[in-house]
């Protein structure tokens, strides 16, 4: 949870992604052993959160999301492997001119009231979702062009006026809301207590916080999941969590501390899986690298430090960072060291033959010295060369902000101070909540270094649309990075509709990063789980993402034994 | 220094100051103590986090491979910095506000002490929280709003010692010849709250600490400073319990309730030495009474005889003699008057010889013999059915030996219950309401409390309740001391009249020998915790024997010889872990020689139940036994 | 002093104590008033003014800030609207009538939740927790406190005093945490949570069982903490009307040791104790915050923390001023029950 704050504030980037993918006769991945020998039983799950809102155009936390990829389907969902599969649309086909999307529905899917899942429920939930104001995401996976339309039952058409690449990334959020429950409500307010959804899951009550209890629809269209319930516990407390397993309170938890792996690992009861968290995230080290011509005129202050906007005091402290170390003490290891923006769990968008900086504090050392930044004063600190106007800041001593949500980042924060001390350079830790260090970062870029995080979607196009020049002035761009051949890539692969040709120029924009960087990222986290063996059987833990709690374990997993 | 002397016995604060002052120099020193420096960078490995207790970690480390041992160590100085300073920021609004509003008084301290009522009611945990959370969480604003919400309790407790110094004699009387208010503040009223006030303020440093704590737990301490609380959070939120690592929980916990713990202790120590309480009460065990092996006198017409009895108290280490041989005879029928000054042990006598001497007392010796039965010998069960049965007292200050949350009539129905169980409720409620009227209350008074009653009436109705029961003696103790003449002839009459009527025996404690002259059969005059003259009425006032009985009888008027001048005593009587070796008399004795000095006079029989303790009367007695 | 007469069958005058019980009710009133206004400076001073701050909220739609923004009137003056038109018409007058409608106002980060809702299942979860604790601690502080005073200086005297000087030095949370590590590792208790959910029981007592069991340790913590200061308190208290001259009367009237304390010195010993659970209700807030943190239990603490976690203002605001007023009802009730138990107050 501890990039919720964040997800909140910047936006459509939502940590959230896969849908569930569900039997039927779509080609999936699933490995189905053995016909089940025992059915039904209660799965209880631990979590540290809680959903806070069932309708689907307000909520905004990632337990929320769990709850409606159980409750509700998709038109496509994506794999734990990254792959877009068939869900609600059993097929579908982009015109030549990449104008008019066509979606083939499943037969025979009914809401959990019976009433029979049409075409025209898909084209009200995307209408709804494009228009409804009020709703926080929905509508920025519409760019208000699309001309929605049901011929048949079971064919959706949306014809577009200008051609866009991510269709399928668009479609895996669309949760398909009954309409003749929906149309006669005010979507922004209504509570959808009841949740009539057509997913492998119904649910039957929901505590606020405490824990929400939900029934398999074993009249499920594509297949009933096994199991009779599922039960998700809040324990807001990790060590909580974990000892609720340990003692059989629960049967899995969705996340727990890396320190507890050991104990956990000893229980030959218990398995611990770990993977790709199902939205990548990535840690950052924003620098304030605005130049004044950039500084956005409404509401720009930009009092970074000049020496940060120097491309050789950045590479300094590239080198000055070892992110191996931070893997090791802040995640146990579970944790991969970042490149450029794009996170190491997208698949074939992360540029993985990108050559990072070695940890060497001589060689930063040497760097700055080169550069002319020296200790002339013999503080300790160096100072900016005598060519340079560093105004009232003639030493390199930089503010260092962080959000105080992160559970990672006072570490980090301390870590970072110890080493670029080393070569010079003094840090004055900060600690802000998400909003007084939103006010300080952007658009007013009234700050030096700061440490954040992003989750991303599944298609690259928002992380790297975040270091445009065009998005200094709305806030996005957190570092004032503005580079013409970066944006001329950006808007080439936004247009581009083969896949090829994008992966390339997508890894070339984060070439381009590596070299200039505006950020660094110390590394990209993955998640742990685990479960009791003895109890369920079937998880699916061998994907490259690991999501326990998600449709595609829950719907094949059984009683052990 | 007296107070140090005093504080260094307590040994609750001693322990606190000591572990007080471990921490401080803990923190002081924690650079050099510390075997490793938290602050300083490492590169620790997978193996370093929440590595056990090892030669090289012996506390182990903790979620980030630290040292526990070492941030336990420099721990102890954000505790401390946090708990000095929100304490002398509390102490010096509290002790501001405390002050003025108790200076002042009026309506600025009304005023004043409704916004600290206010205050009060504001939860300040969540206010704390509220602000450390919108004004960022450094130790500077960590501080400051604990301190600044931490004043209430300081303010209250300033301004009550600030209310009872003002209206002290030296500062009314600096007032009246014209110090100004700040010269009075200053010089008279400061001085005496001053101390209080810091004792208060080693309380409020524990509430601090733990506050600080609680802050750093939920996330909201200083994040670049290393505290107890902070170490606790990490250990919590970063799973110490799940990896089994008690030892980065325990020793930051504990390290928080050794210096809580020591404040406490050395706050509550302080407080106690200003403003001592009362440590004991009269239900505490009775200490074994030692009655002498004897067998009761054989004359029926003795209704008490106390033998010899001698009575002990508990006074620092030693036990001091309050009562040493006194021997008393009480007939049936027959009111005894004991007399003498304050301080003479003539209560503690009559309160031993009931056996409801206050803790730390107790009989040391002799008989009191009572219907056949050795009072001194029996246990409290079999003492019980006795009580207000056959004997009863009334008790000096009526006010107080009454309940004053039950009413009057209740009071006296209990005792009726509790000893004739047979009795209903409406019967003991009747015969209660019926006593009143004996005493000459109302009956329909009985449904008041005592606090609705006069200060006669209430004398009258610790009467009625001596006489629940209708016990064969009654001891009654100052009944009349604090009334004014009229109420004190009625309360005798009706004493007298009562026992006339009832045919019960009487002792009168007083130092009123009026009122003895008038309503008793006998005098016994004690001095220094002995009877040192005995007899009738007519014998004692008009023939004294002993120039203590004299001296008594010449400092009181005398309404036959009203011009006579009244000499009053000089001196006073001894104190109990002072008894003069001879004479307890001989100090203020006119007629004291040398022997009185050196030897103890024996009571010397001088006719059937009259007897002196003086030297000056062996001649006399000399005479009553050859004659 | 009242004349004779004038009495009715309660033992003081109706009148008396009735102006009495009025002028607490009313005084208790202006509190919460204060306490009102307190609560709408305070979040308008500090730098995150709920008003300000939602409109800035970027989860708001345009359409929830103008809603805001009419709702609390930000268009208007603060205090008075001395521009013409209505004086009262201002940002705290809106306040006050919203409030006086049972409005707190929209959850930022629970959208489409009033708090007032919010608050009340909230407080229902706590009090769950709470009562039983200050129930136990209240009955064993007490108990305690009685035998350490009747035995006072005894050995149990003092081990008594050392256990509850100890407990009172105990950071709550730390206690929680102990408790956990002990309870769920050896004990095998539940780690969180009021009841197991969809547990089936065949039996009333079964339920129940599973019902204690999870509260066993979060109430263990609570009550333990509070244990000490209500032994403390009690001891002090019995020792001082243990040492009361109607004590030695009821003694010489022949009462047992039993009889006395019931009789005469249980009711008066009781009396600071009354103020004390008032009092404590402040520190019940902090207990609770403490306690539902560590055992994730649903309740008002654990609601406040995440309130200032995600700058919930609103949320805050309200739970705010629900933990003030409660604390001076409370306050209100222990001075009305302390009138019923000592006829003796008759002044303020």
């Amino acid at each position: 949870m501890k990039h919720r704050t964040l997800a909140l504030l910047l936006g459509l980037l939502l940590v959230l992604a896969a849908c569930g993918d569900d039997g039927g006769e779509e080609t999936t991945t699933t490995v189905t052993t053995a016909p089940p020998t025992t059915t039904g039983g209660t799965v209880r799950i631990g979590w540290g959160g809680a959903p806070a809102d069932l309708n689907p155009g307000i909520g905004v936390l990632i337990e929320d999301y769990t709850l409606y990829e159980l409750v509700y389907n998709t038109p496509i969902s994506l794999d734990l492997d990254g792959n877009y599969v068939p869900e609600l649309a059993t097929d579908w086909y982009v015109s030549d001119d990449d104008l008019v999307w066509t979606m083939k529905l499943a037969e025979g899917v009914t809401f959990h009231d019976g009433t029979p899942l049409t075409s025209e429920d898909v084209k009200f939930t995307l209408e709804l979702y494009r228009d409804t104001e009020d709703f926080v995401f929905m509508p920025s996976y519409f760019d208000g062009d699309e001309v929605i339309e049901a011929p048949d039952p079971t064919t959706v058409t949306i014809t577009k006026e200008v051609p866009t690449g991510s269709f399928e990334g668009r479609m895996v959020f669309m949760y398909i809301l009954p309409k003749h429950i929906w149309e006669n409500e005010d979507p922004a307010t209504f509570d959808n207590a009841a949740m009539i959804g057509s997913g492998s899951f119904k649910l039957t009550e929901y505590r606020q916080g405490e824990y929400l209890r939900l029934a398999a629809n074993k009249d499920y269209w594509g297949g009933a999941p096994i199991v009779d319930e599922v039960i998700f516990q809040t324990f807001e407390n990790a060590d909580a969590r974990v000892q609720a397993l340990i003692n059989g309170d629960v049967d899995m938890v969705t996340e727990f501390p890396a320190t507890a792996i050991p104990t956990l690992e000893a229980n030959p009861n218990i398995t611990v899986a770990t993977g790709e968290p199902l939205a990548p995230d990535l840690t950052d080290i924003i620098f304030n690298v605005t130049e004044p011509e950039d500084c956005p005129a409404d509401d720009g202050i930009c009092t970074g430090h000049p020496a940060l906007r120097d491309l050789q005091v950045r590479r300094a402290l590239a080198q000055a960072v070892d992110k191996q170390q931070l893997i090791t003490t802040l995640l146990l290891g579970l944790g991969t060291p970042g490149r450029a923006i794009v996170p190491t769990g997208l698949g074939v968008w992360f540029n993985d033959a990108l050559e990072d900086y070695a940890f060497d504090l001589n060689e930063a050392n040497r760097l700055l010295d080169e550069a002319g930044y020296l200790d002339t004063d013999d503080n300790g600190i160096r100072e900016c060369p005598a060519a340079m106007d560093c105004g009232d800041r003639p030493e390199l001593r930089f503010r260092l902000n962080y959000p105080e949500d992160s559970d990672t980042a006072p570490r980090l924060a301390q870590t970072l101070a110890d080493w670029w001390q080393q070569i010079g350079v003094d840090l004055q830790i900060q600690v802000l909540d998400s909003d007084t260090l939103t006010s300080v970062c952007c658009p007013s870029f009234d700050y030096d270094v700061i440490i954040w995080g992003w989750g991303s979607d599944p298609d690259p196009g928002f992380l790297l649309s975040v270091l445009t020049c065009e998005e200094i002035p709305t806030g996005t761009n957190e570092s004032g990075y503005c580079n013409p051949e970066y944006d001329a890539l950006y808007a080439a692969q936004q247009a581009e509709t083969d896949l090829d040709t994008r992966v390339a120029m997508v890894h070339e924009m984060q070439q381009i990063l590596m070299d200039d960087l505006p950020y660094i990222i110390p590394f990209c986290a993955l998640s742990s789980q685990a479960y009791r063996n003895d109890r369920f059987v079937g998880w699916r833990d061998d994907a490259t993402k690991l999501a326990l709690e998600d449709p595609t374990s829950l719907d094949v997993i059984r009683p052990a034994g | 220094m007296r107070g140090w002397a005093r504080f260094r016995r307590s040994k609750m604060g001693m322990i606190g100051a000591v572990m007080l002052l471990v921490a401080v120099v803990v923190a002081v020193f924690a650079p050099w103590l510390a075997p490793y420096d938290p602050y300083a960078p490492s590169s620790p490995t997978i193996e370093d986090i929440y590595a056990p207790p090892s030669g090289e970690h012996l506390l182990g480390t903790d979620d980030g491979g630290e040292d526990v041992l070492s941030g336990l160590i420099y721990g102890s100085r954000v505790s401390l910095i946090v708990g000095f300073s929100a304490a002398t920021i509390s102490l010096l609004i509290g002790g501001l506000i405390g002050l003025v509003a108790g200076f002042r008084g009026g309506r600025v301290g009304n005023l004043l002490m409704r916004i600290t009522d206010f205050f009060l009611v504001i939860p300040d945990i969540a206010l704390q929280i509220v602000i450390v959370a919108i004004v960022g969480q450094s130790l500077r604003n960590i501080i400051l709003v604990i301190g600044v919400l931490g004043w209430t309790p300081t303010a209250r407790l300033v301004r009550a010692q600030t209310l009872t110094v003002r209206e002290r004699k030296f500062v009314l009387r600096a007032r009246a010849v014209g110090g100004s208010d700040r010269y009075i503040l200053r010089r008279h009223v400061l001085p005496q709250v001053l101390p209080l006030m810091l004792a208060n303020t080693v309380l409020e440093i524990s509430l601090a600490i733990l506050a600080e704590s609680t802050l750093a737990f939920i996330g909201l301490g200083d994040p670049t400073l290393i505290s107890w609380g902070q170490m606790l959070n990490f250990a919590f939120t970063r799973g110490a319990v799940s990896a089994g690592a008690w030892w980065a929980l325990i020793p930051p916990g504990l390290g928080i309730v050794w210096v809580v713990l020591g404040t406490t202790l050395l706050g509550n120590a302080l407080e106690e030495l200003l403003n001592p309480r009362l440590g004991r009460h009269f239900l505490e065990k009775e200490p074994p009474t030692q009655a002498t092996p004897g067998t009761a006198p054989e004359q029926p017409e003795l209704l008490l005889s106390i033998k010899d009895l001698k009575v002990t108290f508990e006074v620092g280490a030693a036990p001091v003699v309050a009562v040493d041989g006194v021997s008393l005879d009480v007939c049936r029928g027959e009111a005894m008057g004991l007399v003498g000054e304050s301080g003479c042990g003539k209560t503690t006598t009559m309160l031993a010889a009931l056996r409801l001497l206050p803790p730390g007392g107790a009989i040391a010796g002799g008989n009191i013999w009572f219907e056949g039965r050795d009072l001194a010998a029996l246990r409290p069960n079999e003492l019980r059915p006795m009580r207000w049965r056959q004997f009863s007292m009334v008790f000096q200050g009526a006010m107080n030996a009454l309940n004053p949350v039950k009413t009057v009539g209740w009071q006296i129905a209990e005792a009726i219950r509790q000893h004739e169980p047979t009795v209903t409720a409406d019967e003991a409620a009747a015969r209660a309401g019926h006593l009143l009227e004996t005493v000459g209350i109302g009956g329909d008074r009985a449904g008041d409390y005592p606090h609705e009653f006069s200060g006669g009436m209430r004398q009258r109705a610790m009467i009625a309740l001596a006489l629940a029961c209708g016990p064969g003696l009654v001891v009654a103790d100052e009944p009349t001391t604090a009334l004014d003449v009229m109420i004190q002839a009625q309360i005798m009459d009706l004493l007298a009249a009562l026992r006339a009527e009832l045919g019960m025996s009487l002792v009168l404690i007083t130092h009123d020998l009026g009122v003895v002259a008038e309503s008793c059969d006998r005098a016994a005059v004690m001095y220094g915790g002995v009877v040192v003259e005995q007899g009738t009425i007519a014998e004692v006032f008009r023939d004294p024997q002993h120039p203590y009985t004299r001296l008594l009888l010449a400092a009181f008027p005398d309404i036959d010889q009203p011009d006579r001048p009244l000499a009053s005593i000089p001196g006073t009587p001894p104190r109990l872990d002072e008894i003069p070796p001879g004479c307890r008399f001989a100090p203020r004795c006119p007629h004291a020689f040398e022997r009185c000095h050196t030897e103890r006079p024996p009571a010397y029989p001088l006719g059937p139940r009259r007897e002196a303790a003086c030297f000056l009367v062996e001649r006399t007695w000399q005479g009553v036994t050859d004659g | 002093m009242r004349g004779r007469g004038l009495r009715a069958p309660p033992p003081i005058s109706l009148m008396t104590r009735g102006s009495l019980f009025l002028r607490k009710i009313i005084w208790a009133l202006i509190t919460i008033f204060v306490v009102i206004t307190f609560n709408f400076f305070l979040f308008r001073v500090l730098p995150g003014d709920p008003a300000k701050a939602g409109v800035k909220d970027p989860r708001l739609s345009p359409q929830a800030v103008a809603a805001l923004q009419q709702r609390f009137g930000l268009d208007k003056p603060v205090l008075f609207n001395t521009q013409g038109g209505n004086l009262f018409d201002s940002q705290y007058f809106r306040y006050l009538g919203a409030l006086a409608q049972g409005d707190l106002g929209t959850s930022y980060a629970y959208k489409s939740r009033p708090v007032t809702s919010m608050l009340g299942r909230a407080l229902v979860n706590t009090l769950w927790l709470v009562l039983p604790a200050q129930i136990l601690a209240i009955v064993l502080g007490v108990l305690l406190g009685l035998v350490a005073a009747w035995r006072r200086g005894t050995k149990l005297d003092v081990s008594a005093l050392i256990f509850a000087l100890f407990t009172w030095a105990l950071p709550t949370f730390f206690l929680g945490i102990l408790l956990l590590f002990v309870g769920s590792r050896y004990l095998g208790l539940p780690t969180g949570g009021r009841i197991t959910i969809g547990a089936d029981y065949a039996s009333f007592w079964a339920t129940a069982g599973d019902v204690l069991r999870h509260l066993l340790l979060p109430t263990l913590t609570f009550a333990l903490v509070l244990l000490g200061e209500y032994m403390l308190i009690m001891r002090s208290s019995v020792v001082e009307v243990f040492s009361e001259d109607y004590i030695l009367t009821a003694k010489a009237k022949g009462l047992t040791t039993f009889q006395i304390i019931r009789r005469h010195a249980f009711r008066n010993a009781m009396l600071p104790i009354v103020t004390l659970i008032a009092l404590n209700l402040g520190f019940t807030v902090s207990g609770a915050i403490q306690v539902e943190t560590v055992f994730s239990w649903p309740g008002l603490g654990k609601l406040t923390v995440d309130a200032v976690a995600q700058r919930d203002y609103p949320l805050l605001q309200g739970a705010f001023l629900m933990l003030a007023v409660s604390v001076v009802v409370a306050n209100l009730v222990a001075e009305l029950v302390y009138l019923r138990l000592d006829p003796r107050v008759t002044e303020v």
